[in-house]
């Protein structure tokens, strides 16, 4: 016992060390400083599912639709009523969450395989919403001529606009108060009621948890960090494509969780680094990256099921 | 007016009539098993009580309330606790996650995000007690998949119990269980019924376990009530030893 | 106007068809499997351009007949060498693995064939349209509904009147016990799956000659076959056909009335459905 909790001290650690240093370390590995926000953002994304997916057991296949709103409730913001980014990721993120607490009483009653194809059938309907209302949505060539713009803190300002170290650091701030919150909740009893249903949903029920309360609750909560998660990633890029809403983009999410480890909490954002790197590297390497993206899939659930803080956790008790 | 009545309920599955109006009343502090051959719907019984399924047609009332519309969730909040044929726990959690998901629960905390810091130490002392009677300390920080059967129903047990439930309903709880196992559970449950004065409905194979534990005894064959009454007059009841006893000799 | 619609409805109808086509092989392969088969849209696709490239050899009618199966063996060996491995894993590993599957589908078939859109030729009697005022009743639309209705008339033969089909049905509803009863449940899911892409690989194919041929016209037909699926009830084959039939129709109309609305509607008939009957407008209840 106080050996695991040594190990995840240490991994915690080695987590904050990594992420704190860096923009002093990115540039000697042969990367850029934007590709390290950008797995920090998709971390937070897939942190947010893992929630749901890794946490409460709910098989949710379409979260790309809450980042995309995210993003768009962002940039429209930023672009049409207040040049401001905070209330712009504000108002980003409340719009997911609004979507998801609209949405989450269609969807709470059904189960497995069936819960994933109506919530990715169900996020289609943002896609459309963004590639059809072109006058406010740029349409297909998303949405620009915007830009995140400094923060005015009162006594300072910070240029996260054209500073893009600050904007990392500005990113990881944010993220870390979310997963922060995350993982409160997570330990709280609240967390372990969520716990609860996955492990066993009928034992649950039977001891009295309204089951399906609580799995809109937590996928409120999931589709609301998502939602910042996609709010950041626009912010990221001062733009915004729809093809963040497209029901492919589900899917990464999953596998970034999967391919990290779901039973871990630090697993789906190893999860999201290796995948943000590798389809860097392979979609500069190769125009058919998309044909690898898809056997990274097939592998890892063929040979790694339980990802890679699962191999790691499995090494640990042999 | 009894504890649990249960009134002439029915179940019918299309044509197929799995409970046929059965009418049963438990005591407070009595403990009851429920008995039959197999096929003789002493499982859907149960699940009838405790509104896993839909009556057909009768009326189930606890302490004289009407059961019929109270989902499941909502009769174990009025008191009804119930464990499962094929053991139901949470595999990956250890054995005091496990008891302290239900001591949470029966604690009024589903929805808390934080643990109030007056309830951290009545909570703690309250899964060690449950830890203890169900005798589990031994192995409280194993994972409850990796254990025995035996230990996994006792740590089923007192994950109902840890609802602080009125009525205990249990099915079936020696099922596969060798001699020792069948003694220990069979000893954990007459302690509960004799220490906490628990109303328990049991379903129960192995006669040694039923003989030993109820105070009556009900018996049902092919959905229908063959005989109730204590054990002494159900061993006598000729017709339990044609259908029933008889039977399986 | 009134042809306006006429015509509008036609064209929902026809594309109603493929979704349902495409929702019919999915729904089987979810009831008896519980595998969300992503992939579908890729399995179209192949099935299409096969056709396209068998043509020059073997004709139009040749591509039709030939394409499919060929496609149908390809499902086969999928299903045999890749998606049986994770039966009976947590269904989240089969959705990542056909997930997987259609991308590199898609890719694939982008590398073998272009990013371009291709004509696909129709035989040209078939593109007459069969009367000057109903200008857009051409002979294609008018066979392709015809082999429609026998294919699936087919299918609901095989799955009522055949002993495969009614062992796929009643694996569906309790797998345990068929392959108790001594069925090769391997065999039959392998089978199944096979039906399944023999309809994604033919609605590819009439697809082609319909709207075109791109690497992404699988992924552009999947959702609204879910959805199909959805509000026509899982594990009814007619429900399904019907929710097809229904969404595509609803676009067509709508696209008369509100163009920028024509794919939101079906979603929106979806959330209808899922609110007033969760189970679908065929489906049983309890099943899910």
């Amino acid at each position: 016992m106080g050996n695991l909790d040594l190990r995840k001290q240490s991994t915690n650690l080695i987590v904050c060390a990594l992420l704190l240093t860096l923009p002093f370390w990115i540039d000697h590995v042969g990367s850029y400083i934007q590709l390290g926000t950008q797995i920090v953002v998709m971390a937070l994304a897939a942190m947010a599912l893992n929630f749901l997916l890794g946490y409460t057991g709910v098989l949710s296949f379409g979260h790309a639709a809450y980042f995309g709103l995210g993003a768009y409730g962002t940039g429209m913001t930023i672009r049409y009523l207040l040049p401001s980014t905070g209330v712009g990721i504000l108002v980003g993120t409340l719009v997911g969450a609004l979507a998801a607490a609209v949405i989450g009483p269609m969807i709470v009653r059904l189960r497995g395989v069936y819960f994933a194809m109506v919530t990715i059938a169900f996020g289609q309907v943002f896609y459309f919403i963004a590639f059809r209302w072109n006058d406010v949505t740029g349409g297909d060539d998303g949405l620009t001529n915007w830009k995140r713009m400094p923060i005015d803190l009162g006594f300072t300002t910070v240029d996260i606009q054209h500073n893009a170290t600050a904007f990392y650091y500005f990113v990881l701030v944010i993220f870390a108060v979310a997963v922060a919150l995350m993982a409160f909740l997570l330990r709280s009893p609240f967390g372990r009621t969520l716990i609860a249903i996955r492990e066993n949903e009928r034992r649950a029920r039977f001891m009295g948890v309204n089951v399906n309360f609580h799995i809109w609750m937590s996928w409120v909560i999931s589709c609301t960090f998502m939602a910042l998660a996609g709010s950041l990633s626009s912010l990221l890029n001062n733009f915004v494509d729809p093809r963040s809403l497209f029901w492919t983009q589900s899917g990464t999410f999953v596998i970034m969780c999967v391919m990290g480890g779901m039973r871990s909490f630090w697993g789906p954002l190893v999860g999201a680094a290796i995948f943000v790197a590798l389809q860097d590297y392979l979609s500069s390497a190769t125009p058919n990256w998309q044909s690898f993206v898809g056997l990274v899939f097939v592998i890892v659930v063929l040979f790694f099921p339980r990802g890679v803080m699962g191999i790691f956790r499995r090494k640990a008790t042999e | 007016m009894s504890f649990l009545t249960v009134e002439n309920i029915s179940k019918h599955f299309g044509s197929l009539v799995a409970v046929d109006g059965v009418t049963m009343r438990v005591e407070k502090g009595e403990c009851r098993a429920i008995i039959g051959p197999n096929g003789a719907g002493k499982t859907t019984f149960f699940n009838l009580i405790t509104g896993m399924l839909p009556l057909t047609s009768g009326r189930v009332s606890l302490e004289g309330r009407d059961m019929a519309g109270i989902d499941p969730s909502h009769r174990v909040k009025l008191g009804m606790a119930r464990t499962f044929q094929i053991t139901e726990i949470f595999p990956e959690l250890t054995v005091r996650e496990n008891i302290r998901i239900p001591v949470e629960i029966a604690a009024g905390l589903r929805f808390s995000p934080w643990m109030p810091r007056a309830m951290e130490g009545p909570i703690r002392d309250r899964i060690d007690q449950l830890l203890d009677e169900g005798g589990l300390h031994r192995i409280a920080d194993r994972l409850a998949g990796e254990l025995s059967h035996g230990d996994q129903r006792a740590c089923e047990i007192m994950m109902a119990l840890a609802l602080n439930p009125r009525l205990l309903l249990l099915d079936e709880p020696t099922a596969g269980m060798g001699d020792d196992e069948t003694y220990a559970i069979a000893r954990l449950i007459r302690r509960i019924h004799a220490e906490q004065h628990m109303t328990i409905v049991l379903i129960e194979h192995d006669m040694r376990v039923v003989f030993n534990l109820a105070d009556r005894i009900t018996v049902l064959a092919e959905g229908r009530p063959l005989a109730e009454g204590t054990p002494a007059e159900i061993t006598a009841n000729e017709k339990v030893q044609a259908a029933y006893l008889g039977g399986a000799a | 106007m009134t042809q306006l619609i006429l015509f509008n409805v036609m064209n929902g109808l026809i594309i109603g068809a493929f979704y349902a086509l495409m929702a019919i092989g999915l729904s089987l392969i979810m009831s008896l499997s519980d595998v969300i088969n992503f992939a579908h849209g890729g399995f179209l696709a192949v099935g299409a351009y096969l056709a396209y490239t068998m043509t020059p050899y073997i004709g139009f009618w040749g591509g039709l007949i030939v394409a499919p199966l060929l496609t149908a063996v390809l499902g086969l060996i999928v299903e045999k060498f890749l998606i049986s491995r994770v039966y009976g894993r947590d269904p989240l590993y089969s959705l990542l693995l056909t997930f997987g599957l259609a991308f590199i589908f898609e890719d694939g078939t982008r590398y073998i064939w272009g990013a371009q859109s291709l004509p696909y030729q129709v035989p040209g009697w078939l593109m007459s349209p069969l009367s000057s005022s109903l200008f857009f009743l051409t002979g294609y639309r008018v066979f392709m509904i015809f082999l429609i209705v026998v294919v699936v008339g087919g299918l609901f033969f095989i799955m009522t009147r055949t002993r495969l089909g009614l062992r796929i049905r009643a694996g569906t509803l309790d797998l345990e016990t068929v392959s108790v009863l001594g069925v090769n449940v391997r065999v039959l899911r392998n089978l199944n799956f096979g039906i399944g892409i023999y309809l994604a690989g033919l609605a590819g194919v009439l697809a082609a000659g319909q709207l075109g041929l791109q690497p992404t016209i699988g992924a552009s037909l999947i959702m609204p076959s879910f959805v199909a699926i959805i509000i026509g009830g899982l594990g009814s084959l007619t429900g399904t056909l019907l929710g097809g039939l229904l969404i595509g129709v609803a676009s067509g109309v709508t696209a008369v009335f509100l163009p920028s609305a024509t794919e939101a509607v079906m979603y929106v008939m979806m959330a209808a459905v899922l609110l007033i009957r969760p189970q679908g407008l065929l489906g049983e209840e309890g099943r899910f």
